[in-house]
């Protein structure tokens, strides 16, 4: 249940500090929920995987069915990528991998109690 | 150990974030662009976007109202000159932004900013033609007029309120892409803008390879493969037009014989294709089935996305004029408004000289002017390269105008002398002024009016009014030369070569309702040898004889016939040609070679898209026409060879002697070029000429290949692999004023809206759209409207 909060967290969280800050704030959301929370150093990388790559899926997903493909389509043939659903999936990839790996030292770095 | 393993990881997310957030070469930073709330996906319009919106614009005075119809075209209503020019600099930065900087940018050479080294030797180039130079004179005009300052001034406004109210999230793309941020507008920009188009159409001229080839072939032969004026050309003026008493006497040719320096090849640096044309022609309301009179152009440019063009409609109390205008200037360049019409192609005339200068020897700063040591004037040019120090060049300024090349520039094939520029745009002209007015006029005299303030680039100007009237002016500011004077290279330190008195604007070769009851122009010579005044220029005829063909035989003209003309892909350079290739070619056929012959005997010379036999002709002729020059001429500087048309005369010419070993020979270069061709791409004519309308960028993402188009530059439709016809009009001048248009692009020029290139398949196809000319009223009922700002 805390792993699932962690999620939805990071993900909303990402999404409104991404209007007043820079893209790698996703990061510091990631790394400060975990911080904060805890739990297994895995478990940590997957929640900030998880939560940022909901928010980038969601929000690209949006913009990509509203815009019926157009610009996700020519951004594919820019990164030289197959088709649009590639351009996505690379998309989620590094936002989830930034945030996973923000979320891994957080979850390592987080104060254990009785130490 | 978890704490150095969190630790740790926390370094490599940093790095990795630092990695993503960076530039790398030419990639963008990948993080910040693929970021969905800020990157790209920000610039994914939706589809069913609606555009209404209510709109507050600090500096707007009274209430507007912007209309925007099915294909995306604003029609802005306003009270006051400067509401309206507001909302226009407004609209075109909304839809055009990063487009309106780049070409500013191009013009001033400053793409080395954002683009880096690759860039530098343009950026070079533009500041010692001295772009900067030209538009800062221009602007000194523009802003002593109070109409044009106010025009501008409310247009910069109206920019840089859109500017300011920008984020990163919603820059458009290519500013994400290539890392750079919109800068504020400047009245500045938008004459730079304006000199780009006079460096575009004015800008090539043949001076310098003339100049050679005067020493190197015999006079008779110069005369005959380089005329002046071509023999039966059909100008633009109507032969037989009566030209008025020219004011000024045609100065006497200097007697000295040192005017024109000499020049051999090895003056020139190492050695390494035809220019942009257009057409117009309007025909009065006595040869038209509606009785009214149409008016149609097609200027022909670099097809490019976003589009050159925008089209608009601008309404206020006394002003409602639609066409299309020219995003990072204000007002209309082509179009219609309540009473006239008007189009412009370009007017070849020679505009620019160039003036050798004769350094005083042992004194950098001193030049030789008829025995008196002048000074230099410097203009210090500071190009800023990004990733790399600041470059910075002295330019030196002569009476005539910058020098060009000297000791410390030279292009790889550019002379090897200090050769000064003179050249019109570098004049303080208000082109702008000329635009107000156009927009404005109501009859043919205001229209007259406004024409004469249009001094650079020359254009052929074709008018037509909903009396039936039509006309044609060859407008442009002229200078009254000697014969020969600025054809070639002068001597720039006598003063007999200087550019003197101008020709009276209104002594330009213009023709109101001519007998023939049209005019056309296609950048044909301008007036036959009856125009009291000399020039010189590089004039093409192909087009213009065969629009005349055509109109001279249409008695009740259809607006379906002039849409036809223009996309017409007959070839009038095949249908003169072929005949005399076939009756030379002399070598022995295969059955395959046989099977091409026995198509160009039966070919209707079109050159439609999907025609196989079009493409062996085109490639023949390529062919020939290098076997016959490359020999003579192909270490002639800039590669000047006799032109196109005077090559087809002389074909036709036995004069000329046999030409069947050329015509042999490139027969059978073109017959193994069509065989690979058929093993690979195929030979449908439009796979082998590559039409491509490519973004600014030349990114194939943003752009389109292989159109599925016919013509070429000898064709009416004059669709080559990246020129070709910019903004198709046809507007009739009836009760009702009836106008079709179609541009090669779309009204966005965000390659993530569907309006980005929405009108190019109808381009393409050779359809119109009706365009919709509100009446200029606060209410409108028009089913047409899509969206609708409310502007305070």
């Amino acid at each position: 249940m805390k792993f699932i909060l962690q999620i939805i967290l990071i993900a909303i969280l990402s999404a409104a500090v991404e209007f007043i800050l820079p893209w790698w704030s996703v990061a510091v959301v990631a790394f400060i929920v975990t911080l904060v929370m805890g739990g297994k150093g895995g478990r940590g990388f997957l929640a900030g995987f998880l939560g940022v790559g909901l928010c980038w899926l969601v929000v690209a997903l949006c913009h990509d069915v509203a815009n019926e493909h157009i610009l996700s389509a020519r951004m594919a043939v820019l990164f030289k990528l197959p088709n649009y659903g590639m351009f996505m999936v690379v998309t989620v990839f590094i936002g989830g991998l930034i945030g996973g790996l923000a979320g891994w030292a957080g979850a390592l770095l987080k104060p254990v109690k009785g130490r | 150990m978890r704490r150095f393993f969190g630790g740790l990881l926390l370094v490599i997310t940093t790095v990795l974030i630092y990695v993503l957030d960076k530039p790398m070469g030419a990639l963008p930073a990948i993080g910040r662009l693929i970021d969905p709330v800020n990157g790209c996906w920000a610039n994914a319009e939706p589809v069913n976007k609606d555009f209404s919106a209510d709109q507050k614009f600090p500096g707007i005075k009274h209430e507007a109202t912007v209309w925007i119809d099915g294909q995306m075209v604003p029609h802005i209503h306003a009270a006051t000159d400067h509401d309206v020019y507001f909302i226009e600099g407004y609209i075109h930065a909304y839809f055009r932004l990063w487009q309106m900087d780049m070409q500013t940018r191009a013009a001033a050479g400053r793409v080395s900013e954002v683009v880096g080294q690759k860039a530098f030797e343009f950026d070079r180039k533009q500041r010692r033609k001295g772009m900067g130079f030209a538009a800062e004179n221009s602007l000194k005009a523009m802003e002593a007029d109070p109409r044009t300052k106010q025009m501008m001034d409310a247009y910069t406004e109206g920019v840089n309120n859109y500017i300011s109210s920008l984020c990163y999230r919603s820059y458009p793309l290519e500013y994400k892409l290539m890392g750079f941020a919109p800068e504020q507008w400047t009245n500045l920009k938008s004459a730079l803008l304006l000199k780009y188009m006079a460096d575009d159409l004015t800008g090539a001229t043949d001076d310098i390879a003339l100049t050679y080839l005067r020493d190197v072939l015999a006079p008779k032969d110069f005369q005959l493969l380089f005329p002046d004026k071509i023999a039966g050309s059909s100008p633009a003026i109507p032969k037989g037009t009566v030209f008025d008493k020219p004011s000024l006497t045609v100065p006497a040719v200097p007697t000295d014989t040192t005017i024109f320096p000499h020049y051999k090849t090895t003056d020139f640096g190492e050695q390494k294709e035809e220019g942009k044309g257009s057409n117009n022609w309007a025909i009065s309301g006595a040869r038209t089935v509606s009785g009214a009179a149409i008016l149609c152009n097609d200027p022909h440019l670099g097809l490019n996305l976003p589009s050159l063009w925008y089209a608009i409609q601008l309404q206020v109390p006394g002003m409602n004029v639609y066409g299309v205008s020219l995003p990072g200037t204000p007002g209309i360049v082509i179009g219609f408004n309540d009473s006239l019409s008007w189009g412009f192609t370009n007017n070849y005339r020679d505009v620019k000289d160039f003036y050798e200068i004769k350094p005083v020897e042992g004194n950098k700063n001193k030049y030789w002017l008829s025995g008196k040591q002048m000074d230099f004037s410097t203009r210090v040019e500071h190009i800023t390269i990004k990733g790399k120090p600041e470059f910075v060049d002295t330019i030196k300024y002569t009476i005539h105008g910058p020098v060009y090349f000297d000791e410390h520039y030279a292009t790889k094939d550019g002379l090897r002398r200090m050769l000064a520029i003179c050249w019109m745009a570098y004049k303080p002209t208000n082109e702008m002024l000329c635009i107000y007015n156009l927009n404005r006029a109501k009859n043919y005299n205001q229209f007259v009016d406004a024409i004469l303030n249009f001094q650079c680039p020359a254009q052929n100007m074709a008018y037509a009014d909903r009396q039936g009237n039509i006309a044609l002016w060859g407008q442009g500011q002229f200078v009254n030369k000697w014969k020969d004077q600025g054809k070639y290279v002068m001597d720039g330190s006598d003063t007999a070569t200087l550019w003197k008195e101008l020709i009276p604007m209104r002594e330009n070769p213009h023709v109101l309702n001519p007998q023939q009851g049209y005019v056309c122009s296609a950048n044909q010579s301008s007036t036959d040898s009856t125009y009291p005044y000399y020039y010189n220029g590089t004039f093409r005829e192909l087009r213009a004889w065969r629009i005349n063909q055509v109109l001279s035989g249409m008695q009740k003209a259809s607006l379906d016939d002039m849409f036809r003309l223009q996309n017409e892909t007959y070839s009038i350079l095949a249908a003169n040609t072929v005949p005399v290739m076939l009756k030379a070619l002399s070598v022995k056929l295969s059955s395959d070679g046989n099977k091409y012959i026995e198509q160009l005997k039966s070919w209707d010379y079109r050159l439609d898209k999907e025609s196989t036999i079009a493409t062996f002709y085109q490639i023949w002729w390529s062919c020939l026409y290098r076997d016959l020059w490359s020999g003579a001429f192909g270490k002639v500087p800039d590669q000047l060879w006799p032109t196109t048309e005077r090559t087809m005369q002389l074909l036709q010419d036995t004069a000329f002697g046999n030409r069947s070993p050329e015509v042999n020979k490139s027969y059978k270069e073109a017959y193994d070029s069509v065989k690979k061709l058929e093993a690979t791409i195929g030979t449908d004519w439009y796979k082998v000429k590559n039409t491509t309308v490519a973004h600014l960028t030349k990114l194939p993402a943003f752009s389109y290949d292989h159109l599925k188009i016919g013509g070429w530059g000898n064709a009416v439709n004059a669709v080559k692999s990246d020129h070709g016809p910019s903004w198709r009009m046809v507007v009739q001048m009836g009760k009702e004023i009836e106008a079709y248009g179609v541009y090669p692009g779309g009204q966005s020029g965000n390659p993530g809206s569907k309006h980005y290139a929405d009108l190019l398949q109808n381009w393409v196809d050779g359809k119109y759209y009706r365009l919709l000319f509100l009446p200029n009223s606060d209410n409108q009922g028009n089913k047409s409207i899509k969206y609708t700002w409310k502007v305070k």
